[in-house]
């Protein structure tokens, strides 16, 4: 008889030693974001033997269960969704404000307005030798500044090239994790430390490449997950223990395509999304800046052609090149401004050919009025992607917040625990006590 | 267990992303401050930025059109200064004209009166060819040569052009920067083109002995110096409104630059005062929320749990 107190007693001992140890390891990984937190499960042991009609209990104690993990998978889901676009928003956000700094600090409109003011001082005195020179200055200053723009925007895209072939090199790495991950979980016990510590590590690996491309997995019964990619068209990434690799590739005019096992996509989520997106948006940008290069090149080297220099000679052009990263003054000298109308005589103050040159340059069409139209377009482009990034960043933190209370680690709770758990240890060896007591008891009768 | 708990993960987060916006806002606000600017990119207000653009593309040129309208004023002045000599040549001219048209006076008088008359047509030619400030002939119109030639015979002719070209000196005005020569010193005599030079030089041979009747040939000279007189008087005039115009203009230019000033100060520069006030505010938000955090953070059990 006593010796069934003993077995209750140790399994009473067994069952919050057991606790206090998952309560020790919840503490120890309070700080952990990819840890969801465990409880033990436990169940009564009776044992129940019958002969005929007679039956018989035997009271066995308590089972120490399964290790469970607080797990909810529409709120994961919503954490991932809401980081997805997150990262999409984020990502384009820096990309096209880095290109923002990079066309409005460069000083092309300031360039263009230094240009038309020193073409406007020329018309005060068009023979005044250091007239002539200011505004031959100020057109190497223009194209100089258009050479910067140019070269800051290349650099800005071959930044957000490099770091998105980084990033699908880590996607690959996280989806072949994943792989492993889903293999290992076939084989791994229900209700063990190591399932739970796989599960979390799953978590982890979905909640990684939610952030570089939207995902939409599907969670099988044996809790391996099947990750297919959210785009057009959706494509899979990992299924079971494979994993197809995804890779990205750019077009001259610098957008990105994705492809994955071979099979082109286009994402619709995550910093993937955004960054395709912003190299899309800088494309055009480019176009834009190559425009109004353009514009101001055929501008000035028409009115140049269209007019005679201070020599009465037909002025030469004033710049060459196709775009903004190849324009330049090729003009040799300021006497070559071609201020006055063709058929002037030499030395002519005459400044007609003069201020059609300024009046073009000013026109609505002309690429002062074009550069303000591209600035502002970038700037409220990337306002509002400011705006955006600002609000889902919002959405995103209460979804984590969300996920961290269902399964976060509370210290509090904890903390409670060990005082309760401690209590029930202190108690079941009081138990054991009482058992050996007994059976001295027992044992000293005479 | 399904409860529902106040992970102490998330308490830390959420804290941590509050303390972190408002020493985002601080930063803000002391750029502002220190910047004397509201916005460092055009993205944190585009409107406010593509106005400033403009602004800036307008005080550009009101730098520019404020020195072309100094310098229009300056190459006006020349001439008037240069119209005024020559109106009191003509007019000591004409006294001379009168003199030598009075019969009293002899030969001899008339010889000195043309050495005089061929003293003032040497002046009255270099004052035609006069320069401005910056060494161009204030009467040659757009060309860039002496207004005048004259040539072996001493016939003098008009060299420049007819036009003088215009300035900008303003948003849509332009002021021509002087007046040529043809319309200053070129006039017509009943119905027949003739010049200043060509009625005092005539006047001047006739009276050296070059014409029978000197007295008739000063009477009839009269009447070319009053035209060459009126052609000055009227050049005067003209050049007199245009320098009005352009003080005028000038005068705007200042009151326009002063208003373009405030409107770039109130789009883009800070406002000390309420940046100030608001720094204070936030700054008094971020210490009380980090002594929260500070006394809610150490609120665990287990400090309670000896």
């Amino acid at each position: 008889m006593p010796s069934a107190i003993f077995t209750i007693g140790r399994s009473g001992l067994t069952a919050s030693r057991r606790s206090l140890e998952l309560t020790a390891q919840n503490i120890a990984n309070a700080e952990n974001v990819n840890y969801s937190r465990r409880t033990l499960t436990q169940g009564e042991l009776v044992m129940t033997g019958s002969i005929g009609t007679i039956a018989q209990d035997s009271l066995g104690g308590v089972r120490p269960g399964a290790i469970e993990r607080a797990e909810s998978m529409l709120v994961q889901r919503q954490a991932r969704d809401a980081s997805s676009a997150l990262s999409a928003a984020e990502a384009e956000f820096f990309a096209l404000r880095e290109a923002e700094s990079a066309i409005e600090t460069s000083g092309v409109f300031t360039g263009l307005v230094d240009f038309e003011a020193s073409l406007t001082r020329l018309q005060n005195n068009p023979l005044e030798p250091a007239l002539r020179l200011s505004a031959v200055e100020s057109a190497r200053k223009l194209a100089g500044n258009f050479r910067i723009a140019n070269a800051t925007l290349v650099n800005a895209r071959n930044l957000v090239q490099a770091e998105a072939s980084a990033e699908a090199l880590t996607v690959n790495e996280r989806a072949q994790e994943l792989a492993e991950i889903n293999a290992d979980l076939v084989g791994a016990r229900e209700g063990t430390a190591g399932r739970a510590a796989l599960l979390d590590a799953r978590d982890k690996a979905l909640r990684g490449l939610a952030e570089e491309f939207g995902i939409s997995p599907t969670i099988n019964a044996d809790g391996t997950a099947d990750v297919m990619l959210s785009g057009t068209p959706p494509v899979a990434l990992v299924t079971g223990a494979v994993a197809s690799s995804v890779s990205v590739t750019f077009a001259a005019d610098g957008t990105a395509a994705f492809a994955v096992g071979g099979a082109t996509f286009t994402p619709t989520g995550g910093a993937m999304a955004g960054r395709a997106s912003a190299l899309a948006e800088m494309a055009g940008l480019q176009t834009g800046l190559d425009a109004l290069a353009v514009s101001a090149i055929t501008l000035s080297n028409s009115a140049q052609a269209n007019g005679v220099d201070a020599n009465g000679a037909p002025g030469g052009p004033l710049f060459s090149g196709t775009g903004a990263g190849t324009i330049n003054v090729v003009l040799a000298s300021a006497d070559g401004l071609a201020t006055a109308p063709a058929g002037a005589a030499a030395g002519s103050r005459d400044t007609a050919n003069l201020a059609a040159l300024i009046a073009a340059l000013a026109a609505p069409t002309g690429p002062t009025s074009g550069a303000d139209a591209l600035l502002l377009g970038l700037s409220s482009k990337v306002s509002a992607l400011e705006t955006r990034a600002q609000g889902l960043s919002v959405v995103a933190a209460s979804a984590e917040a969300e996920l961290l209370r269902e399964t976060g680690v509370d210290l509090d709770t904890e903390a409670a625990n060990l005082v309760r758990l401690q209590q029930a240890f202190e108690a079941n060896s009081r138990v054991i006590q009482v058992a050996s007591t007994l059976f001295d008891t027992i044992l000293g009768l005479r | 267990m399904g409860s529902i708990t106040n992970s102490t993960g998330s308490f830390f987060n959420r804290s941590l992303s509050q303390m972190s916006d408002l020493r985002g806002q601080i930063e803000r606000t002391r750029t502002q401050i220190a910047t004397g600017s509201k916005f460092e990119r055009g993205s944190q207000d585009p409107a406010a930025a593509a106005q400033l653009r403009s602004v800036a593309r307008r005080e550009a040129f009101s730098r520019v059109e404020g020195d072309n309208a100094a310098r229009v004023g300056q190459d006006l002045g020349a001439a008037a200064d240069e119209l005024e000599s020559v109106t009191a040549l003509l007019q000591r001219a004409r006294e001379l004209t009168l003199q030598a048209a009075s019969t009293p006076t002899g030969p001899d008088g008339r010889r000195a009166i043309a050495i005089e008359l061929e003293q003032l047509g040497q002046e009255l030619f270099s004052r035609a060819n006069a320069t401005s400030l910056t060494g161009e002939p204030l009467f040659a119109g757009q060309s860039s040569g002496p207004a005048f030639i004259r040539d072996a015979l001493g016939n003098v002719t008009y060299a420049g052009t007819p036009q003088s070209g215009a300035i900008p000196i303003a948003q849509g005005t332009a002021i021509e920067r002087g007046l040529p020569g043809n319309e200053v010193f070129q006039f017509d005599v009943n119905g027949s083109p003739s010049s200043a030079f060509a009625v005092l030089g005539a006047l001047t041979t006739a009276l050296q002995g070059g014409a029978a009747d000197p007295v008739a040939a000063a009477n009839a000279a009269i009447e070319g110096i009053d035209a060459a007189l009126d052609t000055a008087n009227r050049a005067t005039t003209i050049i007199g409104t245009r320098m009005a115009w352009t003080e005028q203009v000038q005068q705007q230019q200042g009151e326009r630059n002063i208003a373009l000033a405030e409107r770039r100060s109130r789009l883009g520069d800070t406002d000390i005062a309420d940046a100030v006030a608001r720094l204070q505010q936030t700054l008094t938000a971020l210490e009380a929320s980090q002594s929260a955090f500070a006394r809610v953070s150490s609120l665990t059990l287990f400090d309670a749990l000896r």
